[in-house]
């Protein structure tokens, strides 16, 4: 696994946080993820200010994004980065709890890329979350300008 | 009353006429000849004049000119000197021009005063033809149930018809006379000035007036006003035809009360409907995370501490998974069912056999190596939504399978009632365990189990999914069963 890609999660439960990152551990994912608390925060991160002025202006190879998130919700951050020229390459993978239908429309209205619903058993949790680490971190190629590690 | 005195000139035979002149004529000469004979002389000349007046008086014009024609030669012969002869000297040319002169004013005159009196005549019978046909026409109005009356330019009543005395309670008496606003104390819809100005213009309106009856009661009228114009084309009279629609109008606010009462409660619904969808938002979202962080974190422990756990410890461990897993489910079939009442059904034609091989293939998996017999009828076309509809085969097969479970050999068939020629009935009839028809009732409710987890296991859901999207097309649901003896599903909907 010498090409891992960078993953950018978007989550504000701490221990949907902790679950998630158990569970990419098991496969050894858990390094490249970068976990931002709001949406707020992760435009920041995508645009390389506030907290993260400093870091590389380098696109994640997926973001993973809740959509019930504080200050700017899911969907807000959706749409500000398939609107954005910079950031509409970036894969977008909506991990939500929510299976209402018009969420998901309004995500695939808004490009996603895909669209998951986290289960509640944790065996398929772990799974869903470990192929989707597996296929976007490693099988995808991402699109050029993403930090590989 | 006669008739036929103006046509006196006409219908009187002509010969008749000319012997009138004749005999007049006569009669004159007659006269004149003995009064000469007693020597009264020159009476001649009136007698003549009077016998051509008479004439043209009773006779008409012809025999008039006859009786002069007549006279003039006689007087020549008899009474102008040399008697006895037609020869007349110059000195009596004078004489006999005064003689026709006046002899054809007489006549003229007895034509003019002729003729005034034939008009005179004409026009009373014309009067009374009128007359006849008004009084006909008034005994008419008199007939119709409609309220009329008519009144003048100043809304003084001339004439009030038997339904106006039954709308208002009025006798013609009471109310020919009276000023029509004051008498009914009308209410005008608009300003009585613009409404006036319009009528006269257009010469109709039509309007709804509020008027009082002499008992004194409201009385709501639909008024058709039309404007009669005398001579010269000078409006002379208005004419009112009156419907009494109170209780129409009565009728009409009560639907209007009503639909404003409907309008508000959809507002009402809309807004109810609203906050449950939030409600199931809610569930959806902030019900199922918690879950999921205690069935995540129960395994984690399961995993971490399994080698030092004993055996009640790792039943626990279970119990809590598998508990957290059921809630899962019950969430999921909730939102599922819910979701059902709130979307949009998409409705196409669908071929029902097509549907049941899709959700047979569907339920199929779950039966493993069992023995079951599927028989499946001619099914016919269904206009409905094609997912919530298989939906409902899927409820349906699978709740078959799941309650033949006991049976060496299951069967289950699906088929169409074709005796029925309204409505489509599909039924699916199972040989399984059946139910008491005294819980009949409760099947279909949310939540609802006629069975233990432990003998079969469920949400209670899906049969109240069925309903629901039966319902949603216009159908119902109902079923048969007796225990042990198996059961049978029905649901109906209108035919496409």
């Amino acid at each position: 696994m010498d090409k891992l890609g960078r993953i950018l999660m978007v989550e504000d439960d701490p221990k949907d946080v902790e679950l998630t990152l158990t569970a990419l551990e098991e496969y050894n994912l858990a390094n490249e993820v970068v976990v931002v608390g709001d949406g707020e925060e992760a435009l920041d991160y995508l645009n390389c200010r506030g907290a993260y002025s400093s870091r590389t202006g380098d696109n994640p190879a997926v973001m993973l994004l809740d959509l019930k998130l504080p200050k700017v919700d899911g969907l807000e951050v959706l749409q500000s980065v398939k609107s954005d020229e910079k950031f509409r390459m970036i894969p977008v993978v909506v991990l939500t709890s929510s299976r209402e239908e018009k969420d998901m429309v309004a995500s695939y209205k808004l490009g996603v890329n895909g669209y998951v619903v986290k289960p509640v058993n944790f065996h398929e949790f772990v799974n869903a979350i470990r192929e989707l680490g597996v296929f976007w971190a490693i099988i995808n190629e991402p699109p050029p300008g993403s930090i590989k590690k | 009353m006669e008739r036929s005195d103006y046509f006196a000139t006409k219908t009187t035979p002509t010969m008749l006429r000319y012997c009138l002149a004749v005999g007049s004529f006569a009669l004159a000469l007659g006269l004149g000849l003995l009064l000469n004979h007693y020597n009264f002389r020159g009476l001649a000349d009136p007698l003549f004049l009077l016998a051509i007046a008479i004439t043209a008086w009773y006779a008409g014009l012809g025999p008039a000119i006859l009786a002069l024609l007549l006279s003039f030669l006689t007087f020549d012969y008899f009474f102008i000197e040399p008697a006895y002869t037609l020869y007349m000297t110059s000195e009596d040319v004078p004489h006999f021009i005064i003689f026709v002169l006046f002899a054809s004013l007489v006549t003229r005159f007895a034509a003019v005063r002729r003729r005034v009196e034939r008009d005179l005549l004409q026009s009373r019978d014309e009067l009374e033809k009128e007359v006849a046909e008004r009084t006909q026409q008034a005994s008419l109005l008199n007939l119709t149930h409609d309220s009329i009356f008519v009144r003048d330019m100043d809304n003084v009543i001339a004439y009030w018809n038997r339904g106006a005395q039954e709308l208002y309670g009025f006798t013609a008496e009471e109310a020919v006379g009276k000023r029509s606003n004051e008498l009914l104390h009308t209410i005008f819809p608009a300003p009585v000035e613009d409404i006036r100005a319009e009528f006269l213009r257009t010469g109709r309106w039509e309007g709804e007036l509020r008027r009082t009856k002499a008992d004194g009661a409201d009385v709501v009228v639909a008024s058709r006003w039309s404007l009669r114009r005398g001579e010269p084309n000078q409006p002379s009279a208005i004419m009112e035809t009156n419907n009494n629609i109170t209780e129409r109008k009565r009728r009409e606010d009560e639907i209007r009360g009503l639909n404003r009462e409907l309008a508000s409660r959809s507002t009402e619904l809309e807004a109810k409907n609203k906050e449950l969808e939030a409600f199931a938002y809610s569930i959806s979202h902030d019900l199922r995370a918690p879950l999921r962080h205690m069935s995540g974190y129960a395994e984690l422990l399961q995993k971490k501490a399994s080698a030092v756990l004993d055996a009640k410890s790792q039943r626990y461990m279970l119990m809590i998974l598998e508990s957290a897993k059921r809630m899962g489910d019950l969430i999921d079939d909730l939102l599922a069912f819910s979701r059902i009442g709130r979307t949009e059904t998409q409705k196409t034609l669908i071929n029902l056999e097509q549907l049941v091989k899709e959700a047979l293939s569907e339920v199929r998996q779950e039966t493993d190596a069992r023995n079951i017999v599927w028989s499946i009828g001619t099914l016919p076309n269904f206009y409905g939504d094609r997912s919530m509809l298989r939906l409902v085969f899927v409820n349906l097969l699978s709740n078959a399978v799941k309650f033949t479970r006991t049976r060496p050999q299951a069967e289950i068939e699906i088929g169409c009632d074709a005796a029925n020629q309204d409505e489509i009935v599909v039924f699916v009839k199972d040989n399984g365990v059946g139910f008491d028809m005294k819980y009949v009732g409760k099947l279909f409710g949310v939540f609802q189990r006629l069975h233990t987890a432990q003998t079969f296991e469920g949400t209670g859901i899906g049969l109240a999914t069925v309903q629901r999207i039966v319902q949603r097309h216009g159908g119902k649901v109902w079923a048969e069963g007796q225990v042990d003896q198996g059961a049978t599903f029905y649901f109906s909907a209108p035919k496409p």
